[in-house]
């Protein structure tokens, strides 16, 4: 197990662990700020796409892989969720190894969608998002899939409380300001390549985000 | 607090940093996303489902004891990144507002008391509201919670008048200045 992977997360922004993760409530990085101010500026032009570039960037000391776009007021995120990560959290959580080993390397994500100014509150269901790999198309790997394999497992409550809240919601509302941040996996193989799409609604009427030439992480 | 479990966190301290520090939720150095800076109003209010738990201590609270108070109550975990984030906005907030009848209820869904003292032990400012144990997620699940952290504010008619979805900077003048009209105290 690569100790540097796991430690260097919670170390390398702002020093112990308690502090980097609840004492930087009012932290947000200049170039964020700045790239959300210049994306609504550009929103309120008109003839601006609803659907900004994706943007894609490394975590230096991790290599963890971060892909982001922004559509019609939404934000996607998906940020790879190492194996070696994946398989302590989930240790910690009173999972198996092989149980842990199984989801390490079903290419996992932590993943956020945030309501920023889309027209209205939206509505999504995961089950409706599409996974598109070598040619074919699924939705991603759902928790309750998830969940029944830990049932087989015989896996103790706490352990299965624990995954099914830290997984993103697989239905979830949003108004203005609203989102989530959490795991998603589309059950392919380690450096498997994809693109997903995102589907939500506003006030009845679809829209859609998508990422591109998303990797899974080895 | 009690001195028991004041004396378990100074034994467990550090070890509780380090297990916090290896089983927090992976992926939480990427790029942040922001604390949202207001809450959404419940268009039709209506009552709150029950809320009976019990703290750390094993003391029992009932949210119908709460009536005629501001209550915000927030469902969190100590692995959510974004629930971590928010807790010493909510203590500041229940800080600035608590004389004025505004009371913060934190449910912990799935953790064991000492898991929460070892954390909670390491947050500044440490929470003075009650934590209480929602060790089965049945609670969380009457509320109809579909992702963590998922905050609501409950009026002084007991109905649920805001929520919130995603972290929140509970203390920002924005969230303050949406409380302040229905503070009991006001």
């Amino acid at each position: 197990m690569n100790y540097r992977l796991l430690a260097t997360p919670f170390f390398r922004r702002s020093g112990p662990c308690p502090r980097s993760s609840a004492g930087n409530s009012r932290t947000q990085s200049a170039p964020t700020k700045l790239g959300r101010a210049v994306f609504f500026a550009l929103a309120a032009l008109p003839g601006f796409q609803a659907v900004a570039a994706q943007t894609q960037h490394r975590d230096p000391d991790t290599g963890a892989v971060n892909w982001e776009t922004h559509a019609h007021g939404v934000t996607l995120s998906l940020t790879q969720i190492l194996p070696d990560q994946a398989r302590a959290f989930y240790l910690n959580r009173g999972f198996p190894p092989r149980a842990a080993e199984r989801y390490a390397t079903a290419c996992v994500y932590m993943t956020v969608l945030r309501n920023d100014a889309a027209p209205g509150e939206l509505s999504f269901r995961l089950a409706d998002w599409t996974v598109q790999s070598e040619g074919q198309a699924r939705p991603p790997k759902s928790v309750d899939e998830w969940a029944a394999q830990w049932r087989a497992l015989g896996l103790a409550e706490a352990a299965r409380i624990a995954f099914r809240w830290a997984q993103f919601p697989p239905e979830q509302e949003y108004a203005v300001g609203e989102w989530n941040q959490g795991m998603l996996t589309t059950g392919l193989p380690p450096g498997g390549r994809f693109d997903l799409i995102a589907r939500w609604t506003v006030a009845g009427k679809p829209y859609e985000g998508k990422l591109e030439n998303v990797v899974c992480a080895r | 607090m009690s001195f028991v479990h004041a004396e378990i966190g100074m034994k467990r301290g550090l070890f509780g940093l380090l297990l916090a520090c290896i089983a927090a939720f992976p992926g939480a150095a990427a790029d942040l996303p922001p604390l949202t800076h207001g809450l959404t109003p419940v268009a039709e209010p209506k009552p709150a489902p029950a809320l009976r738990l019990a703290d750390l201590d094993g003391k029992p609270h009932d949210l119908a004891d709460l009536r005629g108070k501001l209550v915000v109550v927030n469902f969190w975990a100590t692995w959510c990144p974004p629930c971590r984030r928010e807790m010493p906005s909510l203590e500041h907030l229940n800080q600035r507002l608590q004389a004025r009848g505004l009371k913060a209820l934190a449910v912990d869904v799935g953790e064991d008391a000492d898991t929460v003292f070892s954390f909670t032990g390491q947050l500044e400012p440490a929470p003075t509201f009650p934590l209480l144990l929602d060790r089965d997620s049945q609670t969380m699940q009457r509320w109809k919670v579909k992702g963590l952290p998922t905050t609501f504010v409950i009026d002084p008619q007991g109905r649920v008048i805001y929520r919130a979805v995603g972290g929140r900077e509970f203390d920002h003048d924005a969230v303050v200045g949406q409380l302040l009209p229905y503070l009991p105290g006001r």
